[in-house]
């Protein structure tokens, strides 16, 4: 499906270490189990709580619909059933930059990819080849649920 | 005279004598001179005050006396022409030369002025007339108001002609025995009388030698023998209310006592009164005289002194109140409104609130037509007391002006006609004028629209206080009501608030968000501000008023969906910036904030990392920097310069609202908890402080002992406080940090504002919070008030931080009684500053004006003086406008752009070229026509841009391993659907990165052009006014006065005000010369200090181990040992030799000869001493004892000192700083680079390398004063000052002096200083004026010639025939629409 970005499990690594700077939103640093992912990602902890050592399922796509149709970008209050009902965090945001990671030695297909939800910062970084859908400016919904132990 | 006249004035009365009081006849106050006072008419021309303009009369004076204003050019004139034969006394081919040069069609002013003083200062130095062989002694002015001439000064007192004199005075010896006195004096004193009989027999051909132009003015004229009485009007009588008489002006009673005085010397000289007597009669008239026309003469003797000072005629025109700069250039005006200002966000930033009761007053002549006529009838019915009403209406037909309080007004309304004016009331949307002293540069004074509202104060939003320097503590603010409707118009584009965003002194945003908008865009800012859907609603209507009401919010979906929908505050803040997808209108912005962390750019933990991506705030919390009144990376600078005027207003008017409405829901405010330390912090700033005490109690000691190190250039004393003051700044500087570090940013008030950037600095907070820190005056510690001490709380000579006014406690925990008043100290010291500043940046601003004002870009783009002279051949030598500049120094930041372009457009069906591909359409595209116009160095620069990033791309593609043909590949089966479907997907995200397609790369190089074109000067740009402005107004703002020296420590360099004002004077000696001496062997240090040992100077006595007398039997002589060891161990090149040398030149002994001088071994000298008749042999050696150890042996005398300092940064360069005169010695210097050897004194520099290296010396030096006060000046600003400085070929001041070498127009001149003086210089030459100048113009009354006024005719016809209206070809009455529509 081309609308799925992106989709696997993370587990926190760290969080906020910089020090806790925002009452109501912490920083965790994830990293995936399958795609070996690193993820940076800006979470409301404040109606969405995140431990350290927590294990989620990351959806990344461009569509909340079902069947996968592009949306316009609008915002429909109550839009129906959608992707969204499984999962326990939702949201919007916009891909902003895209860029070559230029930090380590053999790293000639990483890539990161920023995308900006409202201000939330989730940086994704790995191998070229997961994020070959990502686009500056489009528009893409983050879905998050946490897997029980 | 006379003919001017209408009457002999004679009678020494003002009135009659007898109870009527009526004006003498004949006598000063005539009436026949002219009225005053209503109801009454004018003898003369029979017409009432309004009318009549006034009549002469003059007064025959008995005897000439001298006019004061021309009694220096008297002089002059006499010192040049023969006393005897009234000819100039030149010898013939001088006389020739100089008329040959006089001969020439156009003589300017200042070459007038030029060859009268040549002309002056040849005839002067001859003592026989060349054409008559008369003996002519030295002109001299004795006493007050009198002239000698000193004929016989060259003479040898017994010689030929003087023996004749003395017999003659012999024989009057005998019969009056009073001439004794004066037997020796053989000056003869040139009466009035003598001097008109020598001026009248001055030859008509010698009149040009002395520059008099004979058609306008004679040299009998600077005589009076008559005088003038102005008319009545000029001096009005004064009926007093309270008692009988009346109170005459100072000019007509020194007229009277002038008529007096003349009746007294007539009548003595009928009836033959002693000579002496009548001689000082003549005196007093002769002072009255003078003193009719300047008051202000010094030098009266005490029985003559006038009792009471009168107000005269040079007083009239003088000074600031004066006639010049009272009435002439500047004017009162019928109605303007005045008070007190206050805030209102709620106005966009183009309005302003104007109170009923001013709109009531102020009014606006409307002009009746069809389509506003019922809105004036309603107007008028209204009247002058309701609102929007009306106070006059003026008929068409019969130019009568009716006042609307009175009569029928229904009736008035409904016999309005179109084509009647009516005076309407202010109401809204009129444009107004709205201003603030002191109107320091343009932007004081601004085209807002009105928008009348009850209560008495003008409100405006905040975010325009900056550009007028107001704040609401009581400021009061002026406004002016525009009176026609092309006014309006010119003043809405050119002063309106949204046309002057920017200003022109850097071409930074001055008006921006401020204070409360800051703090709350912040607020709402943060990454973790959120909002439900009616709270994000709720923020967002209030965006909706005044023109918004109606707009259309398109809110977008929520950031997060799940478990809520939420809003975040960024999403609310991007609605600022574009309300609807109707707006076109996207900026981009990376910037960082203040809150930025330093590193990791968008990961900042502290969300200070700015990024707005085609209008959304995508990160980071917005502050002062991306939305204040500064710098060029700023939200509204972009709307500004990529969109428009009117996005970036709205955009702000938008944001105050917000904010504001955010900020009042959200609540903020400060208590003492915020600035509570917490005991971690207490007791953490405790260790710190007492760690610093016992640091410079150390110091201290080790300084007593004599054991510290000395710094270079350091007296111990001097080590020790800098060595003080640095650790007790890093004891300041640590604690602050600490309390940074405690404080809570997210609720901490201070903080946040301090963060934000909306009032107060982390300093005042560390202040309040930990500690104060050390108190300054003048830039060190407090100085000792008390004997040895600052206090007499402390003891002597104590050094210990507390007793110079270290401040170790916070605001929070209080001062000590000593902390406090050294605190007070400090205080005042910023109080007396500010005052001090204010009245001397004043006076510069209006000498800067003064001397710029006239200068205008012409249509050749030249900047030419109003009299045409050229300062510079292109603005700044690109001809480019400050204001439109929006990289550094160049119109366009490429690399902005060329991300604005990227993201704003993106071609999503195009594929991104690579970075060949680039490089060959930009060149291709630069050559076409379009871009034609543009300056090969901007096409280079442009070039240069693309070529650096077409490197970086291609570095990406081979990283990638992203080729041409991959792409080409891709490209064609990319419809196929190729089997290789990998690396196709591969490479779609992978061109994500630094994507730059063909049409992207045109619409980049677009916007270049468009920018470049925009950012050219336009012609008739008054530059020299903006340049005046942009250099006074920031430099009221410089704090401080004197700052340390970045490079080394010892030395401090005069800056601020004080400096700014020495470049600009053209000071001969700056109270810190410094030459920076760059060295021919960077890196030696030994070499270092050879070159140094060479420019200092130094003492014999320095290098002698002693300088003894030596007395033997036969021989007496001055043994001089040199200190060898110590000369090699300072690198001093000094042998005997040299020294030998040295006393040889020494100017201080008389004449000592080398043979005298014996060199006896490498270290040894002696002296002899020569016994001569004159002097005392042993006072002579003592003499030269005490000499010999102050006599220069090696270095620059006017040198003070110099000292190396080391660049660490560039691998250990070794500079030379030297303080003192002496550029080209120094130069000179073996060791020395002149190529790279620079001084801060600009007329040294002209003197020594010339006028243009002393241009580049004044710009630098402006530039690097501003620069470290942190005031951005556009380098063409200063460069046109510095030009206009340098033009003339010598350095000229911007003071009276300079001003008088520049400008040839008199009025100007005399608007300026010194009115008097240059108006008799002026009616010496009969100059004319061309009125070309603003100032000039200003004063006559006729449009200036900048501007809009650059543009004339050039050819006027002569028959100007009458201009007949032509039909329109197809112009038909019949299809002409009605402008109204009946409505039946």
């Amino acid at each position: 499906m081309a609308d799925i970005l992106f989709e696997d499990i993370f587990e926190v690594k760290d969080m906020d270490p910089d020090g806790k700077k925002f009452v109501r939103v912490s920083r965790i640093f994830c990293e995936s189990e399958s795609f070996k992912m690193d993820l940076i990602l800006d979470v409301n902890t404040q109606i969405y709580p995140m431990e350290f050592g927590d294990k989620f399922r990351l959806k990344i796509c461009t569509t909340l619909r079902e069947d996968g149709t592009p949306d316009n970008g609008e915002f429909n209050q109550d839009s129906g059933p959608n992707r969204a009902d499984q999962f326990e965090y939702v949201m919007f945001g916009q891909v902003y930059r895209i860029e070559g990671d230029d930090t380590g030695v053999d790293t000639a297909s990483r890539l990161s990819a920023y995308v900006s939800f409202g201000g939330l910062l989730m940086r994704l970084q790995g191998d070229a080849n997961n994020l070959h859908g990502f686009k500056t400016d489009s528009n893409v919904y983050l879905l998050m649920k946490k897997l029980a132990f | 005279m006379q003919k001017e006249a209408h009457i002999h004035v004679v009678s020494k009365n003002l009135y009659t004598q007898d109870a009527q009081r009526k004006p003498c006849q004949f006598g000063v106050l005539d009436p026949k001179l002219g009225v005053c006072g209503a109801n009454r008419t004018c003898e003369t021309c029979f017409q009432d005050v309004n009318k009549c303009l006034g009549h002469f009369g003059y007064i025959d004076l008995q005897l000439p006396v001298f006019h004061i204003g021309f009694f220096r050019s008297i002089i002059v004139v006499l010192q040049t022409i023969c006393k005897k034969c009234s000819r100039v006394m030149l010898q013939k081919d001088i006389k020739q030369e100089f008329q040959r040069s006089l001969c020439r069609p156009v003589l300017s002013y200042l070459q007038k002025k030029g060859l009268r003083k040549k002309i002056h200062e040849k005839a002067k130095k001859t003592t026989l007339c060349p054409s008559c062989g008369e003996l002519n002694g030295a002109v001299l002015k004795c006493a007050l108001l009198k002239i000698a001439h000193d004929k016989y000064r060259s003479q040898k007192r017994q010689s030929g002609p003087l023996t004749n004199i003395n017999e003659a005075f012999h024989s009057a010896k005998q019969t009056m025995p009073d001439v004794g006195s004066l037997i020796n004096s053989y000056t003869e004193i040139l009466n009035p009388v003598r001097v008109l009989e020598l001026f009248e027999r001055i030859p008509t051909e010698d009149l040009p030698l002395l520059l008099i132009d004979e058609s306008i003015v004679h040299p009998r004229d600077f005589l009076l023998s008559r005088i003038l009485v102005p008319p009545i009007c000029i001096r009005p009588t004064v009926q007093s209310d309270f008692r009988q008489g009346t109170n005459e002006d100072d000019l007509t009673i020194k007229l009277s006592e002038i008529i007096f005085l003349n009746d007294v010397i007539q009548r003595n000289r009928l009836n033959g009164v002693k000579m002496d007597k009548l001689v000082e009669e003549w005196d007093f008239l002769q002072l009255q005289c003078a003193l009719y026309i300047n008051s202000s003469i010094s030098g009266i003797p005490a029985h003559m002194q006038p009792k009471k000072w009168i107000r005269s005629f040079a007083q009239r025109l003088k000074g600031k109140q004066g006639r010049f700069r009272g009435n002439l250039s500047g004017k009162r005006v019928d109605f303007s409104a005045r008070t007190v200002i206050s805030p209102d966000p709620n106005l966009r930033i183009d309005e302003v609130a104007v109170p009923i009761h001013v709109a009531k007053i102020m009014s606006y002549p409307e002009i009746v037509n069809k389509i506003n006529l019922e809105f004036i009838r309603q107007l008028v019915r209204n009247g002058p007391d309701v609102h929007p009403g009306a106070n006059f209406v003026i008929q068409k037909a019969n130019e009568h002006k009716r006042f609307l309080k009175y009569g029928d007004r229904n009736e008035i309304a409904q016999k309005l006609r179109v084509g009647d004016i009516v005076e309407r009331h202010l109401i809204d949307g009129d444009v107004v004028l709205f201003n603030r002293q002191p109107s320091l540069h343009r932007l004081s004074i601004m085209a807002l629209f009105a928008r009348v509202m009850p209560h008495r104060t003008f409100r405006f939003n905040e975010c325009i206080c900056s550009p007028f320097n107001a704040d609401f503590d009581g400021d009061e603010m002026n406004l002016h009501l525009p009176q026609t409707e092309e006014a309006k118009a010119e003043a809405l584009i050119l002063m309106g608030t949204k046309s002057n965003l920017v200003t022109p002194r850097n071409g930074e945003m001055i008006i921006g968000a401020t204070q409360d908008f800051l703090t709350g865009a912040y607020l709402l800012t943060q990454r973790d501000v959120f909002f439900d859907r009616s709270k994000a609603c709720q923020l967002l209507v209030w965006i909706l008023t005044n023109k918004d009401e109606y707009e259309k919010i398109r809110l977008p979906p929520p950031t997060i969906f799940k478990p809520c929908q939420l809003w975040t505050g960024k999403q609310l803040f991007n609605l600022v910036l574009k309300l609807n997808n109707n707006c076109k209108d996207v900026i981009n912005l990376r910037a960082k904030g203040k809150a930025y962390c330093g590193k990791t750019e968008d990961l900042c933990p502290n969300d200070g990392f700015i990024i707005i991506r085609n209008s959304k705030l995508l990160l980071g919390c917005v502050d002062k920097s991306v939305l204040g009144a500064n710098g060029k990376t700023n939200v509204f600078y972009m709307l500004l310069r990529d969109c428009s005027e009117a996005a970036a207003a709205t955009a702000m008017a938008r944001l105050a609202r917000l904010t504001s409405y955010y900020l009042m829901n959200r609540g903020f405010s400060i208590g003492l908890i915020d600035v509570t330390p917490g005991e971690k912090l207490m007791t953490e700033k405790r260790d710190l402080v007492t760690e610093g005490y016992t640091k410079c109690s150390s110091y201290i000691r080790q300084k007593q002992e004599g054991k510290l190190q000395c710094q270079p250039g350091f007296s111990p004393e001097e080590t020790l406080e800098a060595l003080i003051l640095k650790e007790l700044s890093n004891v300041r500087e640590l604690a602050g940090n600490l309390c940074l570090n405690e404080l809570q940013r997210t609720s901490n008030s201070p903080l946040i504002m301090a963060i934000s950037g909306s009032k107060g600095s982390f300093i005042n907070i560390s202040q309040m919070v930990a500690c104060v820190g050390q108190q300054a005056i003048s830039g060190s510690r407090i100085p000792n008030g008390f004997e040895d001490r600052s206090l007499p709380h402390f003891e002597k000579h104590s050094k210990i931080p507390a007793a110079k006014g270290f401040v170790e406690n916070s605001f929070y925990s209080g001062l000590s009684p000593t902390e406090f008043f050294f605190h007070t100290m400090g205080g005042r010291e910023g109080l007396v500053d500010t005052a001090v500043k204010t009245a001397e940046t004043g006076y510069m601003q209006r000498r800067l004006v003064k001397c710029l004002e006239d200068l205008c870009c012409q249509y050749d783009m030249t900047i030419r003086t109003s009299t045409n002279d050229i300062v510079q051949f292109s603005y700044g030598g690109d001809s480019l406008d400050p204001i439109y500049l929006e990289g550094k120094d160049q119109p366009v930041d490429y690399d902005r752009i060329y991300n604005h372009v990227r993201s704003k457009y993106r071609y999503d069906s195009e594929m991104p070229l690579n970075g060949d591909e680039m490089k060959e359409y930009v060149n291709q595209q630069l050559v076409t026509n379009d871009y034609h116009f543009i300056k090969q160095e901007y096409k280079d620069q442009i070039v240069d841009f693309i070529q650096d990033v077409s490197f970086k791309v291609n570095q990406h593609r081979e990283k990638f391993h992203l080729t041409n043909d991959d792409k080409d590949e891709e490209d064609e089966r990319g419809r196929q659907i190729s089997s290789k479907k990998k690396k196709r997907r591969l490479a779609a995200v992978l061109f994500e990165i630094e994507r730059c397609t063909k049409s992207q790369l045109h619409q980049f190089l677009q916007l270049c052009k468009d920018k470049y074109a925009r950012s050219i000067l336009e012609p008739g740009t008054a530059v020299g006014a903006l340049c005046a402005q942009s250099i006074g107004e920031p430099a009221t703002q410089m704090t401080l006065k004197t700052f340390h020296f970045a490079g080394v420590a010892s030395m401090n360099i005069t800056l601020g005000v004080p400096r700014i004002k020495e470049i600009i004077n053209a000071v001969r000696i700056p109270s810190t010369p410094l030459i920076t001496a760059s060295l021919i062997e960077e890196h030696d240090q030994d070499s270092a200090r050879r070159v140094k040992g060479r420019v200092e100077k130094t003492f014999l006595g320095q290098i002698s181990q002693y300088i003894d007398e030596v007395y033997l039997q036969d021989d007496c002589y001055l043994l001089i040992k040199l200190d060898l060891e110590r000369i090699r161990l300072l690198k001093l090149e000094i042998t005997a030799m040299s020294v030998i040398d040295a006393i040889v030149r020494e100017k201080k002994f008389k004449k000592i000869k080398y043979n005298q001088l014996a060199f006896i071994d490498s270290a040894t000298i002696t002296l002899n001493v020569p016994d001569t008749l004159k002097t005392n042999l042993y006072y002579t050696i003592k003499r030269y004892k005490e000499i010999l150890p102050k006599v220069v042996v090696k270095g620059i005398s006017s040198v003070d000192r110099a000292v190396i300092s080391v660049e660490e940064k560039e691998g250990h360069k070794y500079k030379l700083f030297v303080e003192g005169e002496g550029l080209r010695d120094v130069m000179g210097i073996m060791g020395v680079n002149g190529n790279k050897t620079t001084s801060n004194n600009t007329m040294e520099v002209y003197r020594c390398l010339g006028i243009e290296a002393a241009r580049t010396t004044i710009i630098n030096e402006i530039v690097y004063t501003m620069a470290s006060h942190g005031i951005g000046l556009d380098i063409r600003h200063v460069m046109l000052l510095a030009d206009l400085m340098t033009y003339k070929g010598e350095v000229l001041g911007m003071t009276r002096n300079g001003l008088a070498k520049m400008k040839e127009s008199v009025l100007m001149l005399a608007s300026f200083e010194r009115t008097i003086d240059h108006l008799y210089d002026a009616a010496y030459h009969g100059q004319k004026d061309t009125i070309s100048g603003v100032s000039e113009c200003i004063i006559m009354g006729i449009p200036i010639r900048i501007g809009t006024g650059v543009f004339q005719l050039l050819y006027k016809h002569p028959n100007r025939g009458t201009i007949t209206g032509r039909n329109l070809m197809f112009d038909n009455i019949d299809m002409h629409q009605p402008l109204i529509t009946s409505t039946s």
